[in-house]
């Protein structure tokens, strides 16, 4: 899910970019450091939407650079457990198969997919139901329940199901074709 | 040992071993299984005790390469027996309030669309600027936002879903009701597990607002 946050930073600015536009450096260099980066707590920081206040620089001892506290507003993508997504199948095995909601990896075992689905390989591997009329495979759309979380330094790895009610694949790329 | 009974329970479903082992308790099981991996060494060997002690050494081998050789089948049912015993207080439920700072506001797909699409259209008058760039997660969560866009106008959904605030609905919730075509009362409830328990109090406001969303949602 999407989410609206205020987060705070200390910034650590060269002397060298003092002057008139020491809040444009501080800015730009806040969108360098923080966007696409994740952590549990908060989840991906998609963009930063704005600036509420910038601190009072502070010299740090032996060094020329200046520390500013930073708070700024920006959008967060943070999957929950429990939460419903729905996700773009990327890869398709017997193991199960890979689905992305946004800048976030799920991994949905065969486990947790409904015991009437079975995997067929080929050049287009899928989970099909024996009466062939509901299909997994890669670009489907699928409505999948998160189950548990692990947050990397640039990644937030999901293992989800679609083993429940009203789960499941959504959009099939295969059925127009 | 409580562990081995517990893969002889399991297993039933992988086919020609499960067939014994229900009945069997967790040491037969072992041996069973040992018996399977590492019969030559095992068979000929004579006395109980020698038997019992060389079993709980090779009880315990096994286990391990169950984990480390047969990966997959040794995680299984790890897992199977933690989600049993994950769902024996109740479903997985949503606890976006608990788990987020106080300052933060749930935003619904349509919403994140709308300032995700907002920031986009800026940066094309900021690109001149080669050092601010974009990163991939923004990339991905705007096609993310767009692709799950239901509504053109967030505030019009916001006003919809603003009764069921007054029956303690949060805005986790009310979020996961805008993010999704739901048709029914019955799909809300499974959807969000946390609403079972007030159930009726929820089922009039939620056709109401279901109704009134489905009027204003995208046509597919």
């Amino acid at each position: 899910m999407f989410f609206h946050i205020v987060l705070e930073r200390n910034m650590q600015l060269h002397p060298r970019h003092f002057g008139r536009d020491l809040r444009e450096k501080l800015v730009s260099k806040l969108m360098k450091d923080v966007e696409g980066t994740c952590s549990g707590r908060h989840g991906f920081i998609v963009a930063i939407t704005g600036i509420e206040s910038v601190g009072k620089g502070l010299i740090r001892d032996g060094t020329g650079f200046v520390t500013f506290p930073v708070k700024y507003q920006c959008v967060v993508f943070r999957p929950f457990k429990g939460e419903i997504l729905e996700a773009v199948v990327t890869m398709v095995n017997k193991m199960g198969f890979f689905a992305e909601a946004g800048p976030v990896q799920i991994f949905v075992s065969n486990h947790l997919i409904p015991d009437d689905m079975e995997f067929q390989s080929g050049d287009v591997p899928n989970y099909t139901t024996s009466d062939g009329s509901v299909k997994i495979q890669k670009e489907s759309e699928v409505r999948l329940k998160i189950i548990g979380t692990r947050v990397d330094a640039t990644e937030i790895f999901c293992i989800g199901t679609i083993k429940d009610d009203f789960l499941g694949v959504i959009s099939d790329p295969g059925a127009n074709a | 040992m409580a562990e081995k009974g517990g893969k002889g329970f399991s297993l039933p479903k992988n086919g020609k071993s499960a067939l014994k082992s229900p009945a069997s308790k967790g040491k037969d099981d072992i041996s069973a299984k040992s018996k399977r991996g590492r019969k030559v060494q095992f068979d000929p060997e004579g006395s109980l005790d020698t038997n019992l002690t060389k079993s709980n050494g090779k009880a315990d081998q096994p286990s391990s390469k169950g984990v480390s050789g047969k990966g997959g089948k040794g995680e299984k049912v790890g897992s199977g027996s933690k989600s049993q015993t994950a769902k024996a207080p109740g479903p997985l439920e949503l606890r976006v309030e608990q788990e987020l700072p106080d300052n933060t506001t749930c935003l619904m797909d349509c919403e994140a669309a709308d300032i995700l699409q907002g920031i986009q259209e800026q940066m094309v008058v900021l690109s001149e600027d080669p050092a601010i760039k974009l990163p991939i997660a923004f990339d991905r969560g705007l096609t993310y936002a767009q692709r799950n866009r239901l509504y053109d106008n967030p505030e019009t959904v916001k006003q919809i879903l603003k009764p069921l605030k007054e029956h303690g609905v949060s805005d986790g919730e009310l979020c996961m009701i805008a993010n999704f075509a739901v048709e029914s009362v019955d799909e809300v409830f499974a959807l969000v597990p946390s609403f079972k328990t007030k159930k009726s109090k929820l089922r009039v406001p939620l056709e109401n607002v279901l109704g009134e969303l489905a009027k204003l949602r995208r046509p597919a």
